[in-house]
């Protein structure tokens, strides 16, 4: 089962990564979903596809009672994103799932109905999570047409979706690294292949960087954090995207 | 539970393989109609010697029409299990991953999981199972009568070769159109045989 760690917390608020599942199939790409709680309130963000369902409802439920969890984040509409939608739905009925507008009527394929969709407008919108507001950022085209991300002022958080991902080899692959230069290449193919727009990225980068971040936490790979941040923003402004060989 | 999927996916196999012989019952249903509104010009054209065999090519027809009915309705039949027998395939699936996450979880994961299967998810499982095992003993049911009323098929046909050998000039063609009949409703026999088997083996 993957393993639940606590990467923020202050008072009532806090953030758990749940990562890296040792008896995760090497067919499925790994993932790593965040459980951002305040108080009673919670925001489970890209939940993950239905195979690997288990292992985060296992490790989500050493730290948090899983049936308080009652919104879910989408950053965009991909299978090991949200397909475990319909679980989560069976355990409680009422989950809301923030998504951009242009998956509305997509993702319900994976499950729900009209009610469970809250859907974001482009330009991005606040989510209310207890007493903290958390600001969903458009990163449209990154890779997704219709994609965000989410940042909390409180923690000073970044959650990246797709950005930032590194496909790190076995014994690379920590939660958090050391070695920028090293890590960096496990991440060029894939930013050069997945992100399919220059502007979008030039657009993504400006946004993002008058942001105050502490850690950028993707969706798969190690996260970034301090001089991480701000080196990895510089790196991709600088990389060339939307080419197939790298 | 993996049995559970496997019976589920073999379910669903059983209903693609029954739809497809009720498609092809139903094209001969239709060719069998083809068949009796010839059957009734020839016998208006042999005239006085070919009253009886216009009698049953006409009750032929009406037998094609009874028989293209019948099948629709089983057709409809089978459209309503594919729904309920895709519910139970989702929720085989549901439950090999649910049964995963208890196995992974302790403490409030595992008895949340445990009261959630034996509440609700079990529950709505057994639910779909007996709304096929239903819709199978209705399947079986209306396959029988339509057993029935082929039979009836049959014996219209082999009166008609009877009739037949009293057509005069127009015996040889009278003949060969009672054959066909003959024929062609021994192949929807056969059909309805192996789909009274396939039922066999479901129930």
């Amino acid at each position: 089962m993957k393993t639940a760690r606590v990467i923020y917390e202050d008072g009532q608020h806090k953030w758990i990564a749940l990562v890296r599942d040792p008896n995760r199939p090497d067919f499925l790409i790994d993932s790593n979903e965040y459980l951002v709680i305040d108080g009673d309130d919670s925001l489970l963000l890209d939940p993950g596809g239905v195979e690997v369902f288990p292992s985060v409802f296992s490790a989500l439920s050493t730290e948090f009672d899983p049936r308080k969890i009652n919104k879910l984040f989408a950053s965009h509409q991909d299978p090991d994103i949200i397909s475990s939608l319909a679980l989560w739905l069976e355990f409680n009925p009422q989950v809301k799932c923030y998504i951009s507008w242009l998956w509305a009527s997509f993702v319900p394929h994976f499950g729900g109905n009209k009610e469970t969709f809250i859907t974001i407008p482009d330009g991005g919108m606040d989510i209310m999570i207890g007493s903290q507001r958390l600001q969903v950022i458009p990163a449209h085209y990154l890779h997704s047409s219709g994609n965000f991300h989410l940042y909390d002022p409180k923690a000073k958080i970044l959650f990246s979706g797709d950005i930032g991902t590194a496909l790190s080899p076995p014994g690379e692959d920590d939660l958090f690294f050391e070695d920028f230069d090293r890590h960096i290449r496990h991440a060029e193919t894939f930013h050069r292949r997945w992100m399919g727009s220059e502007k979008a990225k030039r657009d993504w980068c400006q946004r993002v960087s008058q942001l105050d971040i502490e850690m950028m936490c993707p969706q798969h790979g190690s996260i970034y954090r301090g001089d991480q941040v701000r080196r990895f923003i510089d790196w991709f402004s600088h990389l060339e995207v939307g080419v197939v060989k790298g | 539970m993996a049995v559970a999927t496997q019976d589920t996916g073999r379910e669903l196999r059983r209903i693609v393989r029954t739809n497809e012989e009720i498609k092809s019952v139903v094209a001969t249903a239709f060719k069998i109609n083809l068949m009796a509104m010839n059957a009734i010009f020839l016998a208006k054209r042999a005239g006085q010697t070919a009253l009886g065999f216009g009698v049953l090519s006409n009750e032929l027809r009406r037998f094609a029409m009874d028989l293209q009915k019948q099948m629709s309705q089983l057709r409809e039949m089978t459209y309503g299990s594919v729904n309920t027998v895709t519910a139970l395939v989702k929720q085989a699936r549901l439950n090999r991953v649910l049964e995963r996450a208890r196995k992974e979880s302790s403490g409030v994961g595992r008895s949340l999981i445990d009261e959630f299967m034996r509440t609700r998810h079990n529950l709505a499982f057994a639910r779909n199972r007996e709304q096929i095992a239903a819709l199978n003993r209705r399947l079986s049911q209306m396959i029988a009568d339509t057993a029935q009323l082929v039979e009836l098929g049959s014996v219209l046909a082999r009166s008609a070769k009877i009739e037949a050998a009293y057509g005069g000039a127009f015996s040889t063609s009278l003949m060969q159109v009672s054959s066909d009949f003959e024929r062609t409703i021994g192949e929807i026999q056969r059909s309805l045989e192996s789909l009274t088997k396939q039922q066999d083996d479901s129930l």
